[in-house]
């Protein structure tokens, strides 16, 4: 609480709403899919920091909302709002309500800013809202434009999972990116409702749901969020690509970043954790090779891990390779679990079990402004369960505070307690953190 | 055709052309004189011609040539309307009912009763997902202040005077006279000012700004125009009319005031009128007549559309729920007035009877109202609202493609006050309706209460892609416009 005083203030807040360019036709909708419903309680939120120079400090908040015209009626289901059927079952009504932009100036630099070492800055710096209590005009989307003292400015994306995963929502501010910029479109692809995806072929349901990756919470009405027992926290650090390479170096057999990561912190965290679990993980992996299904879609492959021991006792290696021989993806037996006509009940999937999300394909940095990326980008997940999650996300080598590294950010949202021994344990057996 | 029916039709053929049959008919008959005549009867004519004096001759010419030039000389001179622009919002302002509700329902001022009764009134109003508000509504919260208002003044003036401009050829510096209208904001310097220091039009300009004239002012600055290009000779008038509406929403509980915010939007529109010879040729139009009728006199009329502050010192416009009934008598005056003037003889012959059997023979006879269908070929009446224009569109018997254009400006730009008429105007350009000779009456109704007509006559057939505000979205017009539900 301490740290959060000596924050600087956010100043100067000015809100208001953009919407699609033209008139999208009247009634229209938008399904959604069960998957959909399943991440209704998830919500992502990203920041991206763009160092001070003359592009960036030419571009007025005009400029920015510009393309943003063309760009909902590309997406026009994210400017509309959430309605439910006469059963319950939720919809988007593509009312072209809007996207809300939030207006915002800082008094410090952006390197005064970056160098603060407070996990949290980042809530400063995006909308922390969610859906509902007055789901009938709460926006999905929310960006927040923050013009530093020297002229750097930070863009907080909030965008609400129901509308599709990760690469959905990466995908989505990207192209506002190629708008401003004039590039030629890169996205080809349309929108296509759920009904148009593959037919889901019935798969038998597991004995028990605890093998599943998701977690039925209380009914939570029309405010989308669901209550964490614990009080959750965020902690960022980097793993460097040496150090990465010093890891999978000690194991035998091909390893990836992101499965020895996962393995090392679980391994960890089961140290620390009084009941010496979790036994079971959920792994979600963003596939940018697959070719999906339409624009907006919910399409990250889930599955759950079970480790027979404690995985404190098990070795890096063996835990690694659970990890990267997962199961089937069992995304349709998630989407099962939903009744079809009232879309209840109301689900979590990060935080169900403890959550490692492979962030490494999803493509943050490519968010171009006229030519200049972003010198550094910080994301997290509200909504998270007790259980925790932890995301893996690209470090380029040129991103601000990486020296020149490269590696891995690892962004670690568990509860407050068991932060501080999890570092102490990973700086100590590992030298990371 | 029933026998009753051609009996009519004869009647209506005989007065129309009651002049021309009269002069044939004794041209004819001095004609079949001449012909009995024989050829020695001829010659002592032709000899009694021959006898005239020359002095006399030219006394006659002369007397003839004076009595001509007097003739033409007083004729008015005609006014033309070279061409006309009317501003399309750019997509940035585009005001869809949601986003309506949605800043509503932030706005802490608005009990829920008020959010309530704009949104079944957006349901009914006719308008459509497309129109416009004025930057200054898109931001939470709304913060309307006098540099905004300038703001949305310059967007609109001068992007809708560039596209005149444009159009027309006309250089800023020809422009002799300026009339700008503009009911509510009224800054000082004036908009008029603003045009002329904007385009460095020159110091002997006439300029003029009218304010607080309501809906109908368009017309009265149409009408100001003419009176001076009356005057002053080989002379260009800039007509500017628009509504700035950034600072005029309310922010208030009264119902009566709250039916504006559901209504107006933001418009303008850029006129060129002139009496120089050189324009005559690539003129649209020509200004035939202009009619106004004030009803200020009437205590009711005069309260109906009222600019006050409510009991919380929120200023707002209140519109009484008697504007219809009042716009159709001021409507009637003003067809009486106009009537003479337009329509053919045969309708009058019928309204003069009609009016003299009211007054002298039953007063209970139903009132003739002319059929005003055989005067004009299009109708532009202000998009004031859709029972507005049903009414009018009722009391005038047009059909529904003659009420069209009305319903499809207040459907895709909303109710645009003063400039509404041109934007009807430029939908049947873009529709292909408009032919060289058709005959045009734009109809402004506004606070007074006032009614004001102007008519036009076609000069020249008018190319669809002149048309540049609807150029866009014509083709998706006409549209049934229903009831929206605006609660699903």
């Amino acid at each position: 609480m301490a740290a959060e005083a000596e924050l600087p203030a956010i100043h100067g807040r000015k809100l208001s709403t953009v919407v699609p360019g033209s008139v999208t036709g009247e009634a229209a909708v938008y399904e959604l899919a069960n998957i959909d419903l399943v991440m209704k309680l998830h919500y992502l939120r990203t920041v991206y920091y763009f160092k001070a120079d003359e592009i960036i400090d030419s571009l007025t908040i005009k400029a920015l909302k510009e393309p943003m015209f063309p760009w909902l009626d590309v997406y026009y289901p994210v400017a509309g709002r959430i309605r439910r059927t006469e059963a319950g079952r939720p919809f988007v009504k593509c009312n072209d309500c809007g996207v809300r932009i939030v207006e915002t100036k800082c008094g410090q630099t952006l390197e005064e800013w970056l160098e603060i070492k407070d996990s949290s800055r980042w809530r400063q710096l995006v909308p922390e809202k969610v859906l509902g209590p007055d789901l009938h005009f709460s926006p999905f989307v929310f960006i927040q434009f923050t013009r530093f003292k020297c002229g750097g400015m930070a863009i907080g994306f909030s965008w609400s999972h129901i509308l599709g995963d990760a690469i959905t929502a990466t995908n989505f501010i990207n192209l506002w990116a190629q708008l401003l910029s004039n590039s030629p479109l890169k996205c080809q692809q349309h929108l296509l409702s759920p009904e148009t995806k593959t037919e889901k072929t019935p798969i038998k349901l597991p004995a028990s749901m605890e093998l599943l990756p998701v977690k039925q919470v209380e009914h939570v009405g029309d405010s989308w969020l669901s209550l964490n027992n614990s009080k959750m926290a965020t902690h960022s650090f980097q793993i460097t690509e040496e150090k990465i390479k010093q890891l999978q170096a000690k194991e035998s057999g091909q390893i990836s970043s992101f499965e020895i990561i996962s393995a090392l912190i679980w391994q960890c965290l089961s140290k620390i954790r009084k009941d010496k679990g979790p036994k079971s993980v959920t792994i979600c992996r963003n596939d940018t090779s697959a070719k999906r299904s339409g624009l907006l879609s919910n399409e990250q492959k889930i599955s759950t891990v079970v480790s027979d021991f404690v995985p404190s006792k098990v070795a890096i290696s063996e835990l690694a390779s659970m990890i990267a021989k997962q199961e089937v993806a069992e995304t349709k037996m998630i989407e099962d679990l939903v009744d079809g006509q009232s879309g209840t009940p109301d689900f979590i999937v990060y935080g169900a079990n403890l959550t490692f999300i492979d962030m490494e394909g999803v493509p943050l940095y490519e968010l171009e402004l006229k030519g200049r990326k972003p010198i550094h980008v910080e994301y997290s997940i509200d909504g998270v369960g007790d259980e925790g999650a932890v995301l893996v996300l690209q470090c380029p080598q040129q991103t601000y505070g990486s020296g020149g590294n490269g590696g891995k950010m690892v962004m670690l949202i568990l509860p407050e307690d068991q932060i501080p021994p999890l570092q102490e344990e990973l700086q100590s057996a590992w030298g990371v953190a | 055709m029933s026998i009753a029916e051609y009996f009519k039709l004869c009647c209506h053929c005989l007065f129309n052309n009651f002049l021309a049959i009269s002069l044939v008919s004794s041209l004819m008959a001095a004609l079949i004189e001449v012909l009995g005549l024989g050829p020695d009867e001829v010659q002592k004519l032709w000899t009694s011609f021959q006898a005239f004096d020359a002095f006399y001759l030219l006394f006659f010419w002369l007397a003839f040539i004076v009595l001509a030039t007097v003739y033409f000389m007083s004729r008015p001179r005609p006014i033309y309307l070279v061409d006309f622009a009317c501003y399309k919002p750019p997509a940035s302002c585009r005001f869809p009912f949601s986003k309506f509700m949605n800043h509503s329902t932030k706005n802490e001022v608005f009990e829920p009763s008020s959010i309530e009764f704009q949104r079944k009134i957006l349901e009914r109003s006719g308008l459509g997902e497309d129109t416009s508000l004025p930057p200054a509504h898109h931001v939470i919260p709304f913060t309307p202040t006098m540099a905004k208002s300038r703001e949305e003044s310059e967007l609109v003036l001068f992007s809708v005077v560039d596209s005149l401009f444009r159009k027309t050829k006309v250089k800023p510096r020809d422009i002799d006279i300026l009339v700008v209208n503009c009911s509510l904001f009224s800054p000082t310097p004036s908009l008029s000012a603003m045009i002329v220091n904007k385009y460095k039009m020159r110091g002997n300009i006439r300029s003029f700004n009218l304010s607080g004239m309501g809906c109908s002012a368009g017309i009265i600055s149409i009408d100001l125009a003419r009176d001076e290009l009356l005057v002053h000779a080989n002379s260009n008038a800039l007509v500017v009319t628009t509504e700035i509406i950034t600072e005029q929403w309310y922010t208030g509980n009264r119902r009566s005031m709250l039916l504006a915010n559901c209504l107006f939007r933001m418009g303008g529109a850029a006129v060129l009128l002139s009496n120089k010879r050189q324009e005559k040729r690539k003129a649209k139009y020509e200004l035939l007549h202009v009619v106004r009728t004030h009803h200020g006199a009437d205590d009711r009329a005069y309260r109906c559309v009222y600019q006050e502050e409510d009991a919380e010192k929120k200023i707002g416009v209140s519109l009484s729920r008697d504007l219809t009934a009042i716009a159709g008598a001021a409507l009637k005056a003003n067809i009486a007035a106009l009537g003479p003037l337009v329509l053919p003889l045969s309708e009058q012959v019928l309204f003069f009877l009609n009016t003299l059997g009211r007054r002298f023979a039953n007063p209970k006879w139903r009132p003739y109202v002319p059929d005003f269908r055989k005067a004009f070929d299009h109708f532009c009446i202000h998009a004031g609202g859709k029972a507005v224009i049903l009414d009018m569109g009722t009391k005038l018997r047009l059909s529904e493609e003659q009420t069209e254009a009305s319903r499809m400006t207040l459907h895709r730009f909303g109710n645009t006050s003063s400039s509404s008429p041109w934007y009807e105007l430029g939908y049947v350009e873009a529709k292909g309706r408009m032919r060289k000779g058709d005959r045009v009456w734009q109809i402004g109704l506004g606070s007074g209460f006032k009614c004001n007509s102007a008519v036009w006559r076609c000069r020249r057939s008018v190319g669809r892609e002149e048309e540049e505000a609807w150029a866009d979205c014509i083709d998706q017009y006409p549209v049934q416009v229903a009831e929206r539900d605006l609660q699903h």
